[in-house]
């Protein structure tokens, strides 16, 4: 009976997988086109699955191992079920593996079973609940009929008359088992995002951020600049269709395990925003809907089952609820944390940002103190809305070489907008102090430099962003430097991924790096660290967007200091709450962001933590009854430099050098 | 950016100054050696330099003519080639800190001394006498007029030559320029006087040879005064026209202008305003002297906070604030503006404790700042954390030495607990500033205080600690700054007794504090004629008290300085307060319901009885010692206090001994009465070393 109900069975299943992939693929086709090349990323595929996904996921060992049990058993035994059972290609051989292939995914089961009792918070419960025992189901059937091809069971057992009953049971387990893993994958059950994951690392819309056979690393991490002149295009993304359709299959990849969620700092914060919840959104919106079936942790403050969208209709409601409230998607600081941890790869703030773009260039809805900040940028190219010829005024008595003097120079040194924060001239000073002590050939834009055009950009307003970079860009094409030196990770960010497509191509440095650099080439020399304990807060821009985790822990290295270290610390820093204009636009939440960094600080012992990043600095320092100093590594640096003698003193009785102090730095 | 008004470099000729601040000329009496600004001096600019400050203008009144005397206030003499080493190496400190260095020159003709050094004979162009300093001079001709004004030149040259950014002339507080200025003064009927442009060719000359001398790309300014306040003086109309004359010739970079001439006491109080002033009180007459002048103008009277200085410098009233004896109170005002640390800003009080001794040709100092212009000595304004142990050291009393102690010994790193028997920190500085118009004085606690919970001192307020509670901490350091008490019990005849019924005496602390309430008709006597009689006087008076304040001094309130007894001396006889002199204090009775004060003259003996309600005696303190002596012989060093090295600013020895049981020092008034800076001073200088 079996040997006539299996391959029905299969079929079925599998006739219903593709009608359900055809109407899951005319879902993601409801999105606007992207420049993909189908068949060099079905190419890549394996690569970028056996190598970058399992990278992320091989981060944790247990779910790793389980995943290649259950996932690989599955597609072996689904493979070779079609053959055996679907085809009747009863060969002992393919038998054996079938029964290897299925045991192995029973086995990965029981672990992914043990994982659902007790599951964290991050998990999804609902259908992923049921997930395990279909896996079982589907092992377990495939296994038992399964084992007569190899002559282990006769046949007579479940063939013969009077195990009729025996053999329904088990089509029913096979039934059940097939009915999850093809038809469920096809049409929205948790294996959806084996499907969906497969095709979005093919057609992913960041190819570059891939590793590549040649070595390269692999990052992509730049916003995509939105195409201005296209009067087609809409100015970013106001509802699901308005996403690009690799960007719904990506949203359609994701697996609910809720990394993204346990690593948030919003989320964390009690701020509204759950990136697992916010992915989950977009998929309900695609299809359209309601998210009153989302099993997994609601954004804080907000109860599950109020909103709903259509993929035509806008996710951001103009007044009332739609799919998404504003406050969900301005609470993000844009650290990246959520996309680092993805194991499905998907890109949350490529998507936020495209959602902000509609809020702010269609609506001019950018909250709190955004619209100042756009209309202080616009109006003064610096978002404090300082007289722009004030850009240098904290470095009146340092007689700064200019790039309008020079016009060729090695470094270029950008200020960034800290050059308006007093807290953030001191890093400067330290910093120009740093390149006078190693004899750097630098040179300032002074007041020709504009705001980098960071804020601008993650709040959603493309097209100050733009006009301020293109701006930029022309300034610097007017002089020769070798590269570009700054100590605010935002700028160094924008200037070096996100002009490009500007048509600004620079070598810029991070001045951690520099002065990495700079020390290895025995240009500074440094007295020993007589403070007291450190550790260092990895900023985002500089570390998960742009993988640059040694060059400060070696500066520190070389001044004495052995560092102790955060328990979130490199990759997995914890966000200062300073990016993506997440100050701007101050979401409320029940704690800040910077509050709990700053115990990460303190539970690591520490009585100073060193910083790179401007915004870190007044995050970090803005603490009440802060444990620890926040100094940059500049200004450590600046501290600790021996001065070597210089030869040639003039001929002018001079008394010696007072010994440089950090307040001198200061003033 | 809250401060930005502040931190935006200007122009002055074509000399960048890297913030709005200037430390403006003063006399810093630190000149040594006939007039040459050594190591002291250096020192004491370049920590302001270090601090931040954009302009120093140094130098007040130094002088470029030989007969215009230089010792008397050790002011800079540029009358020689001898100082320009000297001027590179102060130009170097300052430069070397980003900041920019000027200095003021002179010749203060009348205005001086001539009873010593030279036996100068003083110039003026009328030869009418100065009454502040009791000086009379000769009528000057036209040959000195001349040789003056070259050497005026010379001396800018030689600041030119020394490195130096600027030179800014006096013509102010009736010096020699302003002199020829003044119809007062100037009764001269030739080319140098009558008429406007008669009065202003001297200053025309000097200017011109100035310039003629150092050419385009040095910077020379003018100070001015707003307004002499003299009925027959210049207006601030006449000044109007005086810097617009002036700014008409393209030769002046910048003016400075102060409010109030200064040759009377009374006027002079108003130049360097103390706490009794409001805040910046003549900014209006340097708002209309820049209304028609088109260079920068400096201001500076009472201007002691950031926020004061933004809001002036933001509503554009002058280019520049001076903020000079907010630099004497903390060299380190800007730079910790910019660190964030505007609590910590020690804030100038106004109590004038720098001038004052200026005027007295003492050297300047500042009341709550030890370390000011002690940086030569190597007393520090940051104090270093020890690298040595962490000890526990236990201050007794909280007024301005013991609060010193805790805050140097605290910023040491070390584990410190403050006994106060008084609900509040402040000591004798609290019952001062219970006084009309020095409720300011208390801002030398309100700092303390700020730092005190800063350094997470453990404060024991309302506790007065005796030997076992002391003992108890096992402390490595005691520092006992325990005060003491009125001393009415010196004479028997004047009835005071400790109970306060019986008593026929009440102290000035008993009125100030409130402990007493005022009497009807009050005589107050004053042995000590110090701040603290003429301040109860004002106090009882205020309170709507008939007062008679007696002294066997010369005059009451004869040791309060001289910008600051003519504001008791406004308040004292606006309210009618007699005050009488060359009294003693012979004796006091009861009769029925009265008090009868019998005094005595001292010049003739001769008896003479007031009959009032309440008899007041400021007789200053007696130390309290009981603390001390219970102590002393359990300590280590027995109390003792190594001069040597206290004086050498060297760490006392007994520090560096090992031993058993704690150290024992005391300070202040506990020891002997001497005064505020007193008590600081000597805490710093034991303390640092802890």
């Amino acid at each position: 009976m079996l040997e006539t109900l299996l391959p029905i069975l299969i079929f079925t299943a599998l006739a219903l997988a593709v009608i359900g992939a055809v109407r899951r693929i005319r879902l993601w086709r409801q999105g606007r086109p992207s420049r993909v090349n189908l068949l060099k990323g079905l190419v890549a595929l394996p690569r970028r699955y056996l190598v970058d996904l399992h990278h992320v996921v091989g981060r944790d060992k247990m779910i790793s191992n389980t995943h290649v049990a259950t996932a690989g058993g599955f597609v072996a035994a689904a493979a070779l079920m079609i053959l055996v059972h679907g085809l009747g290609i009863a060969n002992p051989l393919l038998g054996g593996l079938l029964l290897l292939a299925s045991a192995s995914m029973f086995v990965g089961s029981l672990f992914v079973a043990r994982r659902r009792i007790n599951p964290p918070a991050r998990l999804s419960k609902g259908p992923w609940m049921r997930l395990p025992k279909s896996l079982m189901a589907f092992s377990i059937g495939v296994f038992l009929i399964t084992l007569p091809t190899v002559g282990l069971l006769p046949d007579s057992l479940i063939e013969g008359s009077g195990s009729w009953l025996l053999a329904l049971v088990l089509a029913g387990v096979v039934a059940w088992g097939l009915g999850e893993m093809f038809f469920g994958m096809a049409w929205g059950g948790p294996m959806k995002h084996a499907f969906a994951g497969a095709l979005h690392l093919a057609f992913h819309r960041r190819a570059e951020r891939f590793s590549t056979k040649k070595g390269g690393a692999g990052r992509s991490t730049g916003l995509k600049a939105l195409n201005l002149e296209d009067e087609a295009a809409p100015l970013g993304v106001e509802k699901p269709a308005d996403f690009t359709w690799n960007q719904l299959l990506g949203f359609d990849a994701c697996v609910q395990c809720g990394r993204c969620e346990a690593v948030c700092p919003a989320f964390a914060a009690g701020q509204p925003l759950n990136p697992k919840k916010l992915i989950q959104d977009m998929v309900v919106g695609m299809a359209g809907g309601s998210d009153a079936t989302y099993a997994g942790s609601p954004y804080p403050g907000k109860p599950v089952g109020e909103h709903a969208g259509t993929p035509h209709g806008p996710i951001v409601a103009l007044e009332g609820k739609a799919l998404v409230d504003a406050d969900t998607l301005w609470s993000c600081t844009t650290c990246r944390a959520c996309v680092e941890e993805c194991p499905m790869m998907i890109e949350h703030v490529d998507a936020i940002v495209d959602m902000r773009r509609h809020l702010t260039l269609e609506r001019g809805k950018t909250p709190n103190k955004g619209a100042e900040v756009l209309d202080n940028l616009i109006a003064t190219d610096n978002p404090g809305g300082f007289d722009p010829g004030s850009r240098l005024n904290w470095a009146a008595d340092l007689n700064l070489p200019l790039m309008s003097d020079l016009k060729q120079v090695d470094v270029l040194l950008w200020l960034g907008d800290g050059a308006f924060d007093m807290r953030n001239q001191r890093t400067l000073r330290a910093l120009v102090k740093v390149l006078r002590a190693a004899e750097v050939d630098f040179a300032v834009l002074g007041t020709e430099e504009r705001d980098s055009g960071d804020v601008a950009r993650r709040l959603g307003d493309e097209a100050t962003f733009q006009s301020l970079a293109k701006r930029n860009i022309a300034t610097l094409s007017q002089y020769r430097f070798l590269q570009i030196v700054t100590c605010d990770p935002h700028s160094f960010h924008v200037l070096g991924n996100e002009y490009g497509e500007l048509g600004g191509h620079y070598d810029v440095r991070h001045h951690s790096t520099f002065i990495a650099e700079l020390y290895d080439a025995g240009r500074l020399t440094f007295s020993p660290w007589k403070g007291g304990s450190v550790t260092y807060h990895d900023p985002c821009y500089l570390g998960r967007y742009n993988g640059e985790y040694d060059a400060p822990r070696n500066v520190l290295k070389a001044l004495g200091i052995e560092v102790k270290e955060m328990e979130r610390s490199g990759f997995r820093s914890r966000c200062c709450g300073g990016g993506g204009g997440a100050p701007i636009t101050d979401i409320p939440g029940e704690r800040r962001i910077p509050d709990m960094r700053m115990n990460d600080v303190k539970e690591s012992g520490a009585e100073l933590v060193a910083v790179g990043c401007p915004q870190c600095t007044a995050m970090l320092e803005g603490v009440v009854d802060a444990s620890a100093e926040v100094r940059d590594i500049a200004e450590l640096v600046a501290d600790a430099l021996v001065e070597r003698p210089t030869d040639g003193a003039s001929g002018r009785s001079r008394r010696p050098a007072a010994t440089t102090s950090a307040e001198e730095v200061t003033v | 950016m809250a401060f930005d008004a502040i931190f935006e470099p200007i122009e002055i000729g074509k000399l960048t100054i890297r913030n709005r601040v200037v430390s403006t000329a003063h006399a810093e009496v630190h000149a040594t050696d006939g007039g040459m600004t050594t190591e002291r001096y250096v020192r004491y600019y370049e920590e302001k330099a270090k601090g931040g400050c954009g302009l120093c203008i140094c130098g007040g009144s130094s002088v470029v003519s030989i007969d215009s005397p230089q010792g008397w206030w050790s002011s800079v003499n540029l009358s020689t080639d001898r100082i320009i080493p000297h001027f590179q190496n102060l130009a170097d400190a300052v430069h070397k800190h980003g900041g920019k260095i000027m200095i003021q020159i002179t010749h203060m003709g009348r205005r001086s001394r001539w009873d010593g050094f030279d036996w100068s004979t003083l110039v003026s162009p009328s030869g009418i006498r100065e009454p502040v300093h009791r000086s009379t001079c000769k009528t000057i001709e036209e040959e000195e007029i001349w040789r003056i004004i070259g050497d005026f030149a010379q001396a800018a040259r030689r600041a030119k030559e020394g490195g130096l950014d600027g030179v800014e002339l006096s013509a102010v507080h009736q010096h020699l320029i302003d002199q020829f200025w003044s119809p007062r003064v100037n009764k001269r009927e030739d080319e140098w006087g009558g008429s406007f442009e008669g009065r202003m060719k001297f200053g025309l000359e000097v200017l011109k040879a100035v310039r003629a001398e150092v050419g385009d790309d040095f910077c020379v300014g003018m100070r001015i005064c707003g307004d002499e306040f003299h009925p027959d003086g210049l207006s601030h109309d006449d000044m109007k026209q005086i810097a617009a004359y002036y700014d008409a010739t393209g030769q002046v970079d910048f003016f400075g202008v102060i409010g109030s001439g200064c040759d009377t006491h009374n006027t002079l109080a108003n130049v360097i305003p103390n706490m009794s002033y409001p805040p910046e009180p003549f900014l209006h007459l340097a708002a209309g002297i820049k209304e028609v002048v088109t260079v920068p103008v400096i201001h500076a009277q009472n201007i002691k906070d950031p926020n004061q200085a933004q809001r002036i410098l933001e509503g554009g009233y002058v280019d520049l604030v001076g903020m000079t004896r907010a630099h004497i109170a903390d060299p380190h005002l800007i730079a910790k503006i910019k660190m964030g640390q505007i609590d910590q800003i020690k804030q100038c009080v106004g109590a004038n404790y720098c001038i004052d001794r200026q005027y007295q040709g003492l050297d300047v100092l500042c009341i709550q700042n030890a370390a000011t212009s002690r940086e030569y000595m190597g007393l520090p304004h940051i104090i270093e954390k020890t690298e040595g142990a962490k000890r526990k050291v236990v201050v007794v009393g909280g007024g301005p030495g013991g609060m010193e102690a805790a805050r140097v010994a605290a910023e040491r790193g070390h584990d410190v607990t403050l006994f106060e028997a008084a609900e509040v920190l402040g000591g004798q500085i609290t019952i001062a500033a219970q006084a009309p118009q020095r409720d300011q004085i208390a801002g030398i606690t309100r700092w303390y205080q700020l730092e005190l919970a800063r350094l997470k001192v453990d404060l024991r307020l309302g506790t007065r600690a005796d030997e076992a509670t002391l003992l108890d901490l096992r402390p490595d350091i005691v520092v006992l700054a325990t005060g003491g008490q009125p001393f009415l019990s010196q004479h028997p005849e004047w009835g005071y007794s400790e109970n306060a019924e019986e008593s026929l005496v009440v102290s000035t602390w008993d009125i100030l504090s409130g402990k007493v309430a005022p009497g009807k008709n009050v005589l107050l006597y004053d042995a000590i004629c110090e701040f603290s009689g003429v301040s109860a006087a004002d106090f009882l008076a205020d309170k709507g008290a008939k007062v008679e304040i007696v002294t066997d001094d010369i005059k009451p309130g004869a040791a309060v300085g001289g910008t600051t007894f003519p504001t008791y001396y406004r308040s004292l006889y606006e309210k009618e307060v007699i005050m009488s002199s060359d009294l003693m204090l012979h004796k006091v009775y009861r009769e029925g319901d009265t008090l009868v004060a019998v005094l005595e003259n001292e010049y003739t003996g001769a008896l003479e009885e007031r009959v009032v309600d309440q008899v007041v005696v400021e007789n200053g303190v007696r130390p309290d010692e009981a603390l001390y002596y219970a102590l002393k012989e359990q300590s280590r060093n027995k109390g003792q206090v190594n001069l040597e090295a206290l004086y050498a600013i060297q760490p006392q020895p007994s520090l560096s001994e090992e031993g058993e049981g704690f150290l024992l020092f005391r300070l202040g008034d506990c020891t002997a009465p001497r005064n505020t800076h007193a008590a600081i001073y000597d805490a710093l200088r034991i303390c640092k070393d802890f």
